[in-house]
């Protein structure tokens, strides 16, 4: 093997770049079909995305130790910069902005957030002395790391991303060894916070979809929809799908946004349950790769920033599965990989990006012996 | 645990230290686990649910929008393209008492004034039921079918509780007509009893129903046939008739009919009782008619060479306990064509007694009486067949057409196979494309079968087939009168008549076979209840009227050869 094959391409992590690519490649085919039999418009822009991201995830793996650690600070103030710039701009403008119009390209911040939130509390928990995380110091700055970017996202509004930002830094809290009891209260009080949230918080349209997501058949010609589409889409494709090409749901228009948010109801009613569990066996591959690399560095912060970023592509996964299926309230949020969309896509790639890096820097610095 | 041996010897606070540092390796595991255990609990949750959808009843069936716009179920043709069986959209009438959205009070007005007008739209309904339907609140159908300018004056009665469901209805533009053939088609869209069940799928899937299939039946020919065995069981008074035009060349039927029939629109008690065929489902000792089978099957072994040769017909012959006789006496002896003319049961079983019992049964298989007819029909009756050895009497009998039961539509076949040049072919309901008519199977040399055109004939000119002899069109065929066994009994009232025969004897066509069940004697069959007077007069009207639609035109100038003959018989010279 190593005489044939160059170092520098053998030690590259096929383990999860082959399912990546495999899945892509699978996102790419549904997505032709959604565009009618056609790599105009979604297929052909989606590879090219995942061209651009790979290459983005692939600068990002060059990074240094010292850099991302030195460079963190910076980059979460700056996002946060950002997103205050998109509310000015959607407070001149009139109505809800998230992008940022910078010439060449257009830039989400909240999208940007979601992988630096993570880094920011890897870092800054790295920082902390082990004997201090049980203290209030451990939580106070961690929490307003988390409020901050949230706020100003919730403002704009995107729950959805929102939830996303927290369940990042969540997930980051719960691996830095905070006390449990502090979930549990955290939990409890969310529970207890939710209906005020929902009275109070959140705007029509976004109750709607709570109501909806409790009882879709109601409505099932108005706010349920959605949610009703998906599954008789799903349903219909059985155990092996009606086949390529042949999804009368997505074809037909019955499906709402086919290529994006609702992109694994397309592929289930063409690929039915093999072709369901296929993409989950993927996920599920590309998912445990990177808890291996976080498992394997013996650097806190290297582990957390791993664990972080596995937690941030889950999350995409798990909202957006169970939206589909009817257990989440829709609330936009892509199937990362698979749906056509270019913030999605860059943000996992990002994701995808720093676990290579931390998997560099455990190959070039080899794990420690625990005692 | 190096540290632990070695943490004795060291400060208390450096103890403190590993163990913080254990216990937070520890617990960072068990929180890596429990976020895993998260992951996987999600997967295992999206897994089971796509397995719930997908496998449960939410699997919608597929239909696209081309498959709606065909016939929801394929038309059957006759051979010519005339509509037997259509898809037709029509209209019920349905009460649905939440359609107002008000359980309670379902309908606007009364169901007293309501029924009073549908009373207006539909004059023979009864409104007081009508009424009390309404009233009941029960949601059910008010009238199964509706014309469309009734839908309309329902619509304008303005309830929102009468509705008018689409639902498609099999309609047999022909009524009755050739009934058995079709079969009918349930509520559910199943077939039933003829072709609409064999070709259900056919019918029914969505690449295909577009085309319509088309039989071999001929729409004029089946008319002409059911007309003039309805004509002829009433004349009668017969229990029942069956009849069959068959195409010598290619096996298809032109024409079966079994009367009394029923209307494959309108299915009730009385059809459902009707709806077994006599051509194809009953079998029947068929008699006489299997004289001719016999003398091919004689000519064609090289028993019978001489037709000059007598054969004494005043003697009984006895097997044993049996004794053959004649219905009367038919003079001390006869020749072979004279037999045939004069239907003598002796003269026959000499004939078949010196063929021998194998080489008849060998002709009878070869004709295919020991299996169920070929036909797509699904419930075809098997023959009594008398099995492997045949006794000497048995061989005597089946000669005559007696000890073995056969459908009409075997006997039309033999009857092809006799004047076709000798080949056998399977019958068929499907409308054959030259290139697909089967090849057959030879069962006579092709000069036995000229001999029996001959012979048929001349029963047809001289002896008990007269009665079907329609000028111009050299009709050739044999009469059969057999008692009906009636348990275990032959019975001496009830008789089965058949006439079986062929036209133009010259170049053969067709064959017809008419049968009478149970014929009574009557004025109009001159109180006889034989195959001569009542089955005979069936073809001789019969072939007149589909001769010309079938291509044979009467014609004076043709017909069969059948001089050489002729000076054997004293009847054509008298």
């Amino acid at each position: 093997m190593n005489s044939i094959i160059p170092a520098p391409i053998a030690r590259q992590p096929w383990a999860m770049l082959i399912p990546l690519f495999v899945l892509v490649g699978f996102g790419a085919m549904v997505l032709y079909s959604a565009g009618g039999g056609s790599w105009e418009p979604y297929a052909d822009s989606h590879l090219i995305r995942f061209g651009a991201c790979l290459a983005i995830a692939a600068v990002i793996t060059l990074f240094g130790r010292d850099f991302v650690r030195f460079a963190t600070f910076p980059a979460y103030g700056i996002i946060l910069v950002m997103l205050v710039g998109v509310e000015a701009i959607g407070a001149m403008g009139g109505g809800s902005q998230r992008w940022l119009e910078l010439g060449f390209i257009r830039i989400q911040p909240s999208e940007l957030m979601k992988p630096a939130i993570v880094v920011a509390l890897a870092k800054f928990y790295d920082t902390l002395p082990p004997a201090m995380i049980v203290s209030w110091r451990a939580l106070i700055p961690a929490g307003a790391l988390i409020a901050m970017p949230m706020a100003l996202v919730l403002l704009q509004p995107d729950l959805g991303t929102a939830l996303a930002i927290a369940f990042g830094g969540a997930v980051v809290m719960f691996l830095a060894g905070l006390p449990l009891k502090w979930f549990a209260l955290g939990g409890a009080g969310a529970a207890a916070v939710a209906p005020l949230a929902y009275f109070f918080a959140l705007k029509d349209y976004q109750q709607r979809r709570v109501t909806t997501f409790l009882d879709p058949e109601n409505d099932p010609l108005g706010d349920g929809y959605h949610i009703m589409q998906s599954k008789i889409a799903i349903g219909s494709g059985g155990i092996t799908g009606k086949g390529f090409n042949n999804g009368s749901q997505s074809h037909l228009d019955y499906l709402p946004e086919p290529h994006t948010d609702f992109v694994f109801a397309t592929m289930a009613e063409e690929w039915g349950l093999l072709g369901g569990i296929l993409v989950i066996v993927i996920f599920g591959l590309i998912l445990r790769w990177g808890m291996q690399v976080a498992r394997n560095t013996e650097d806190r912060f290297a582990r957390l920033l791993a664990a972080g970023m596995v937690a941030t592509i889950f999350f995409y996964v798990a909202i957006n599965l169970l939206m589909v299926m009817g257990f989440a309230p829709v609330v936009g949020i892509p199937l990362p990989f698979m749906s056509h969309g270019g913030s999605s896509m860059l943000t996992n790639m990002m994701c995808i990006g720093a676990l290579m890096m931390v998997n560099r820097w455990n190959r070039e610095a080899p794990r420690a012996r625990f005692a | 645990m190096n540290a632990l041996t070695i943490s004795t010897a060291i400060s208390s606070g450096r103890v403190q230290l590993v163990t913080l540092r254990r216990r937070s390796l520890l617990m960072a595991r068990m929180r890596v686990l429990l976020i895993a255990l998260l992951f996987a609990s999600v997967a295992l949750v999206a897994v089971m649910r796509i397995a719930f959808l997908g496998l449960s009843d939410r699997a919608t069936s597929f239909t696209s929008l081309e498959e709606a716009l065909l016939p929801p179920r394929g038309e059957i043709t006759d051979r010519n393209g005339v509509p037997l069986a259509r898809a037709f959209p029509a209209y019920a009438l349905w009460y649905n008492p939440e359609a107002l959205g008000d359980p309670d009070n379902p309908l606007v007005k009364s169901p007293r004034e309501i029924a009073a007008e549908l009373k207006t739209i539909f004059p023979e309904i009864d409104a007081d039921e009508v009424a009390e339907k309404l009233a009941s609140g029960k949601r059910g159908y008010l009238r199964r079918r509706v014309l469309p300018e009734e839908a309309n004056r329902v619509q304008e009665i303005g309830e929102l509780a009468l509705e008018l469901p689409r639902e498609t209805e099999r309609h047999y533009p022909q009524g009755s007509m050739a009934a058995h053939v079709l079969g009918y088609v349930d509520a559910d869209g199943n077939g039933h009893v003829g072709m609409e069940k064999v070709l259900d799928e056919r019918l029914s899937d969505p690449a295909r129903r577009a085309e319509p299939v088309a039989l071999s039946i001929d729409t004029r020919v089946q008319g002409a046939l059911e007309d003039e065995l309805r004509r002829g069981m009433l004349a009668t008074n017969a229990a029942g008739a069956a009849g069959v035009v068959l195409d010598v060349d290619t096996g298809e039927i032109m024409a079966l009919a079994s009367l009394p029939d029923f209307d494959p629109n309108a299915i009730d008690a009385e059809g459902a009782e009707n709806m077994y065929s006599r051509v194809t489902s009953e079998v029947y000792e068929l008699g006489s008619t299997f004289k001719p089978i016999t003398v091919a099957a004689a000519i064609d072994a090289g028993t019978v060479r001489d037709f000059g040769k007598r054969y004494q017909a005043n003697q009984p012959l006895k097997f044993g306990r049996f004794s053959i006789r004649d219905s009367h006496d038919l003079g001390a002896s006869l020749n072979v064509p004279q037999s045939l003319i004069h239907s003598s049961n002796i003269v026959t079983g000499q004939i078949a007694d010196e063929l021998g019992a194998e080489r008849l049964r060998r002709t009878m298989m070869d004709l295919g009486m020991n299996e169920k007819p070929y036909v797509e029909l699904p419930a075809t009756g098997k023959p009594i067949w008398p099995g492997e050895k045949w006794a000497r009497v048995r061989n005597v009998t089946v000669s005559y057409g007696h000890g073995i039961s056969v459908t009409p539509l075997h006997l039309a076949s033999a009857y092809a196979a006799l004047v076709n040049g000798g080949v056998w072919r399977p019958s068929t309901l499907h409308k054959l494309d030259p290139r697909d008519i089967p090849k057959g199977r030879r069962v006579f040399k092709a000069s036995t079968s000229y001999r029996m055109r001959q012979l048929l004939r001349l029963i047809a000119i001289y002896g008990t087939g007269r009665n079907a002899d329609a000028e111009g069109y050299r009709v050739g065929g044999k009469t059969g009168s057999a008692e009906k066994a009636v348990g275990g009994r032959y019975s001496r009232k009830l008789l089965v008549s058949t006439f079986a025969a062929a036209f133009p004897m010259d170049k053969p066509r067709y064959v017809v076979v008419a049968m009478l069940d149970e014929p009574k004697g009557t004025t109009a069959s001159s109180f006889q209840r034989t195959a001569a007077w009542n089955a005979a007069p069936i073809v001789g009207r019969l072939v007149p009227r589909v001769g010309p639609l079938l291509g044979v035109m009467p014609d004076d100038t043709r017909d069969v050869d059948i001089s050489d003959l002729r000076p054997l018989l004293p009847e054509a010279n008298r």
